[in-house]
């Protein structure tokens, strides 16, 4: 048994000869480099540009709105920099607006994650062809128009709507669903289901069944080796379908403003408000950055799940 | 000689009792393709057994009947007297070592190894101190909190090897557990495994293509094609008395020599010659007679002894091997400038020498001969 003792040298060897010190580059290397360089700015600058004017502008605008005063006639004045709005989002009725928000966005990501996981799970274990038509099927309500399918599921849930009908006639009564947080959640779930398909889709796609079946073979049950095995490498679908969904639910404006009631008023309705009716722009300004401050934490949790993901088990595969 | 090879093996622990694994008409069919067809073998307790094919032969679908991952179609398996077949993996004592490893990458090798404990709920000190036991088994101290991605494939293979003797299996399967290997660290390790086999006393079941592997390190081979189990027996009968044209082909190089039996104890090669072979055939059935390279002697024309079947022919090629030459010779009425052979077909016949003798070159005019122990006669 003396190959150990060979192997752990090897091994060393091999990290050693990882980084080489670059050699230095002659004039003609130096040129083509250059050239190389220059093509790919060219290539992206149309992006670039399309995204500085219409992103990045924009974005910038919204936040030095935030720091401005609303005159007592409804405009903006830029001037007088303060922290105002800031503070008023401190306000109970804010404060309230934007735990339910997060709440139901909290709903909704649980709800597409229990609905997905399995959905996602059968489809990745189809035979290749059946899952391309599958797929298909699960990409063709997100290629359909978003108010028409909120309408209908306006229509569906309405007191006069088919489902209230068929409970009816099983002796449940009417239920009045429409304009309440649950018909809110439902719609979200209907609406984002499919960010949080696909993520789980590609995780599940990528799993090595094989370890499901050494898991097995190691005296795991079945539900066991999906908790202590799948569920853990497919841990990167998880994550980034739950951030996926989070994000729009959180900030939703058309779901609300269809199936939700006056009391269900949620952080995106508010934001609309404020730049519309109440026609307090700075305060719907500084609500917008809470919104994009916290969609940028919920990105880089994904951006660090998915480094974390591939540096775990990417040399296996 | 040839029909009774299959079945004169016993296996070591085949008289100590109940054998480690029984099967009685095993099959698996997947569809329309029939994986498995009608396998019966018995294999000892502390047996270290290969299961050897070329792929798609269904040695791994065999192995995973055994693992539990697959369900047989038909048939009886037993592990140890018990009735498994219908059992589902992990009510079964066997473990399995998985062609690449199967290794957990989320786990760290501490992880991986003490998996099989805690599903069955060993924890704690007990649990700690048998994952401590199987590191060292396989030499792994100090690699503990590695995932495997930071291993190297011999390492992982021991890891591999750790976690499923951690649990102390009845059966431990092996799914060409050395495929992943080069050469020199493949070599190595079969002598381990040998080792690790005698050192925990554990019944093997081994499945590999390459044949040298099975005959090095295997107490017996099973010869598997297209779904059926050909040949049993020690690597020494299976090598020696191949009972088919199959086996004799796959195990080694050969030389088949196409023929037709003239007696029970003599062949008509169709090259020509009628050379003594015993056979268990009728006469006039279409047969080969199989020479391996090392036992053909090689002789310069007219130097021929007397009394051992003799052909004559011509050298088409000759290799240097280092340790020995390898030699084509082309027989039959072709190359045949004396007359002797009366055959219609040319046939070619390879022979090994040692590089000590006097070297031949391509054209010379030979004569082959061989001792008739050294041949089987081999049917379809």
């Amino acid at each position: 048994m003396s190959s150990l003792r060979r192997a752990k040298p090897a091994a060393a060897q091999s990290t050693d000869a990882g980084p080489d010190t670059p050699p230095s580059l002659t004039p003609a290397e130096l040129a083509a480099q250059r050239r190389k360089r220059r093509t790919g700015t060219l290539i992206a600058t149309p992006g670039a540009l399309y995204l500085l004017i219409f992103f990045v502008v924009p974005l910038g605008l919204i936040t030095v709105y935030s720091f401005a005063t609303r005159t007592s006639t409804g405009r903006t004045s830029l001037s007088g920099w303060n922290l105002n709005s800031y503070e008023r989002i401190a306000d109970d009725v804010i404060l309230g607006i934007i735990a339910r928000s997060a709440w139901l966005a909290f709903l909704t990501t649980v709800l597409c994650l229990l609905v997905a996981y399995p959905f996602a799970y059968y489809l990745a274990t189809r035979p290749a062809r059946l899952r391309a038509r599958l797929l298909v099927l699960v990409m063709i309500p997100f290629w359909t128009n978003g108010l028409v399918r909120i309408f209908a599921i306006r229509f569906l849930l309405g007191s006069n709507g088919p489902a209230s009908a068929l409970s009816e006639a099983m002796g449940f009564g009417t239920f009045r669903i429409l304009f309440t947080p649950t018909a809110v959640v439902l719609g979200m779930v209907y609406g984002f289901l499919t960010f949080m398909v696909l993520p789980l889709y590609v995780a599940l796609e990528r799993m090595d069944w094989r370890l499901v079946e050494a898991a097995r073979d190691l005296y795991a049950s079945g539900a066991k080796a999906f908790w202590r095995v799948t569920v853990p490498l497919t841990r990167s679908g998880i994550v980034a379908g739950c951030v996926l969904v989070f994000v729009p639910s959180f900030g939703s404006y058309v779901v609300p403003e269809i199936l939700g009631g006056a009391k269900t008023l949620l952080i995106g309705s508010y934001v609309a408000r404020q730049f519309q009716a109440a026609r307090n722009w700075p305060l719907g300004a500084a609500l917008s950055v809470l919104v994009i401050v916290a969609m940028l934490v919920a990105v880089a949790i994904n951006q660090r799940n998915s480094a974390n993901a591939e540096r775990t088990q990417g040399v296996t595969r | 000689m040839s029909s009774d090879a299959v079945t004169s093996a016993s296996p070591p622990g085949a008289d100590a009792g109940v054998p480690a694994v029984e099967m009685h008409g095993i099959s698996k069919r997947f569809g329309d393709v029939v994986a498995v067809d009608g396998i019966d073998l018995q294999i000892g307790d502390g047996e270290f057994f290969a299961l050897l094919g070329p792929s798609g032969c269904g040695k791994t679908t065999t192995l995973r009947m055994i693992a539990g991952l697959d369900i047989p179609s038909e048939g009886r398996l037993a592990i140890f007297g018990e009735e498994v077949a219908s059992w589902p993996p992990d009510q079964r004592p066997v473990n399995t070592v998985f062609q690449a490893y199967a290794l957990f990458p989320h786990m760290t090798v501490e992880q991986n190894i003490a998996f099989g404990l805690q599903m069955r709920g060993i924890r704690g000190p007990d649990a700690d101190r048998q994952v401590a036991e199987a590191t060292a088994l396989v030499q792994l101290e100090g690699m503990e909190h590695r995932r495997p991605s930071q291993l190297s494939g011999g390492q992982q293979q021991r890891v591999a090897l750790a976690r499923a003797l951690v649990n102390h299996p009845k059966v431990l399967l092996l799914d060409e557990p050395l495929g992943a290997l080069d050469l020199k660290l493949r070599q190595e390790m079969q002598v381990e495994l040998k080792a690790l086999q005698r050192e925990v006393g554990i019944t093997f079941v081994f499945v590999t293509h390459d044949q040298e592997e099975a005959l090095a390190m295997s107490d017996r081979v099973g010869v598997m094609s297209e779904g059926r189990l050909l040949q049993v027996g020690t690597p020494a009968e299976v090598y020696e008395h191949p009972a088919n044209r199959f086996v004799a082909d796959f195990i080694g190089r050969t030389n088949l020599l196409e023929g037709i039996t003239e007696s029970p104890s003599a062949v008509r090669l169709d090259a020509g010659a009628v050379v003594a072979a015993a056979n268990g055939l009728a006469a006039g059935s279409a047969a080969a007679l199989s020479v391996r390279p090392e036992q053909v002697r090689l002789h310069r024309r007219g130097e021929t002894p007397a009394g051992a079947p003799c052909l004559d022919g011509v050298i088409t090629d000759a290799t240097y091997l280092g340790h020995a030459f390898v030699y084509t010779v082309a027989i039959g009425p072709t190359a045949s400038a004396s007359g002797t052979n009366t055959g219609e077909r040319a046939a070619t016949i390879t022979a090994r020498s040692e590089t000590g003798s006097a070297a031949l070159a391509a054209g010379e005019p030979v004569s082959v001969s061989w001792s008739p122990e050294a041949t089987t006669v081999v049917a379809d």
